[in-house]
């Protein structure tokens, strides 16, 4: 077990003798000349929902692309399950565990709804491809059990009746919602969500909130995510970190950070 | 009237009257067919893995024969030439994946076509700086390609068939059976599509990009030999080759940029048509149609069914 380094920010209660399952550490990552994150630091705990906020630019989405591969920070190091590294392939840290979704869905849009999520399950097909030519044998019991495990995942969403819809075709809502599945069909161990309710109206919102809630409920995954409605950081994450122009500002339960005067002056503007 | 009479009825009176040459004419335009959809289906893989259309399929026909005979022309029995270009197909694909590839995830589709067009122009110059510019015979019977011909009478006549059309229509079949099994079915298919589509979005679902190109070029390398070999066979084996594969163009735009079976069956029509129209209808034209029946009738697909008879529908919402 990995106990963690102490956070540096102004959090001061929370519980001790928590697992970190993610810890970032002295990150920085800048693209030529423009600084997007300054040495942030900050972990996400086994079992949480970690809210990652901040006014447009402040660098989330930027940290998130660092988590699970996309960027790599010049300085800095993440450790994850208790493995550090600088830089990595996409492709491993889903190998690892980590799975995301995008602020401006990327889904497959030409495919259906069930093959984008059995895209989702891609690493955890092991089989020779020789059989599952052949739809044969060891490959074809792989794949009906990878069905099953699908098909609960569409049961669990409530998309049963997209199940044969190219992706394409479907309303921004539930296209963020295959989005969610595909990941989920990972079996990730962190989830990172970007701005999973962006655009979405009250109700949708509602909907998402609570599949986000039955996830960390029900299947134990950590989350990470990037949210600008405070109303739903507010009620669904154990704790919130805050970023301003790629430095962190806060770091703290709901309540401790609504109440930062950085927090505000950053959110609302201050007079110089 | 004479004008109608020679459209809509006086083709119809020669093929009834020569059952025989129908017959051969018939023959030819599929093997010409088979072998478009194999130059085709070269493209199809790229396309299906990377949307986009690779400029450089129709130089790695040539360039892929070109390392066949030159090798065999070293010394190499044939056999291991066979494999040696193999090996070299392989190692085009890693390092097209390396160096052009690699850099270039997720740019725009054009930024990718623009490189294959300069893949084209370095294959094109790396080919002529090792093998040189002047034709070559393709080794067909080292090969164990069968050659010679039976000839059949039906109806009185004469239908010659030669064995090694026989010889790529069932190469065809074989390989585009292989690759369309393995691309619908298989893992590695689905991965392809989904990068196909989206490259982060695939990655973050734990396909290795890297991985996937390699293997479409390498698949795509080993259509460019079969194709190589066998058009190589029919005709000699130069660049010219290259302005052949453009013929895919009409063929994809028929049966769809992402479909395998698109692939054949788009091959197919302008196989048959092709040589249908030219023989019984071309004379009213002056003959020379083959040059350009082809993209006349991917025009008219072009206009009512743009995705072509198996493409892939295309979805935009506003």
């Amino acid at each position: 077990m990995n106990m963690a380094v102490a956070p540096t920010g102004t959090a001061a209660s929370k519980p001790a003798a928590q697992e970190v399952l993610l810890d970032v550490k002295n990150v920085s990552l800048s693209f030529g000349g423009v600084q997007a994150i300054k040495d942030v630091s900050f972990n996400i705990n086994k079992g949480e929902i970690r809210a990652i906020i901040g006014p447009n630019g402040a660098g989330k989405t930027s940290m998130l692309n660092v988590i699970n591969g996309f960027y790599h920070p010049q300085v800095g190091e993440i450790t994850f399950k208790g493995e550090t590294r600088s830089a990595m392939r996409p492709y491993v840290a889903a190998s690892q565990g980590i799975a995301r979704t995008f602020q401006n869905v990327a889904l497959f849009r030409g495919m259906s709804t069930l093959d984008n999520i059995m895209s989702g399950r891609t690493l955890k097909m092991h089989k020779n491809f020789f059989w599952q030519m052949l739809r044969f044998g060891p490959a074809l019991d792989e794949e009906i059990e990878h069905r099953h495990k699908v098909e609960e995942i569409i049961d669990f969403l409530e998309i049963q009746h997209i199940r044969r819809t190219p992706v394409g075709r479907l309303p921004y809502g539930l296209q963020k919602r295959v989005e969610l599945a595909r990941a989920l069909a990972m079996e990730p161990e962190l989830l990172l969500l970007d701005e999973p309710m962006a655009g979405m109206n009250l109700e949708e919102k509602e909907d998402m909130s609570r599949f986000i809630l039955d996830v960390n409920d029900q299947f134990g995954t950590t989350i990470a995510l990037i949210e600008h409605d405070m109303g739903v950081v507010m009620d669904l994450s154990t704790r919130v970190v805050v970023l301003d122009h790629g430095e962190k500002i806060a770091d703290g339960t709901p309540e401790e950070v609504s109440a930062n005067q950085d927090v505000i002056d950053a959110y609302l503007g201050v007079a110089h | 009237m004479d004008i109608l009479y020679n459209i809509f009825i006086d083709p119809f009176v020669q093929m009834g009257n020569a059952p025989d040459f129908l017959l051969q004419v018939l023959w030819s335009g599929f093997v010409g067919g088979t072998l478009y959809s194999l130059i085709a289906l070269g493209f199809v893989l790229i396309f299906k893995a990377s949307g986009v259309f690779n400029f450089a399929q129709g130089i790695m026909v040539v360039f892929a024969a070109l390392t066949l005979v030159g090798l065999y022309n070293l010394g190499l029995p044939a056999w291991l030439a066979l494999i040696a270009t193999i090996g070299v197909m392989a190692l085009l694909a890693i390092g097209v994946e390396r160096v052009v590839l690699r850099k270039l995830v997720n740019q725009p589709d054009i930024i990718l076509f623009m490189a294959t067009i300069g893949l084209t122009y370095f294959l094109i110059g790396l080919g002529e700086s090792i093998f040189g510019g002047e034709p070559k015979k393709m080794i067909t019977e080292e090969l164990g390609l069968p050659s010679g011909s039976t000839s059949f009478e039906p109806f009185g006549g004469l239908v010659i068939i030669e064995h090694l059309d026989v010889a790529a229509v069932v190469m065809a079949i074989v390989l585009v059976t292989g690759l369309a099994i393995f691309f619908n079915k298989t893992r590695i298919g689905r991965a392809l599509r989904a990068v196909a589509d989206d490259h982060q979005a695939a990655l973050s679902v734990g396909i290795s990009l890297n991985q996937i190109w390699a293997i479409v070029w390498f698949a795509a390398g080993i259509v460019a030999l079969a194709t190589g070999i066998m058009w190589g066979a029919k005709s000699d084996v130069s660049f010219a080759l290259q302005i052949v594969a453009l013929k895919a163009l009409p063929v994809l735009i028929i049966g769809g940029f992402t479909s395998i079976p698109g692939a054949i069956i788009g091959g197919l029509i302008i196989g048959f048509g092709e040589k249908l129209f030219e023989i019984y209808w071309g004379s009213l034209l002056g003959s020379g149609v083959e040059g350009w029946f082809a993209y006349v009738i991917a025009l008219i697909f072009l206009l009512f069914r743009p995705q072509g008879l198996f493409g892939e529908k295309i979805i935009e919402r506003i």
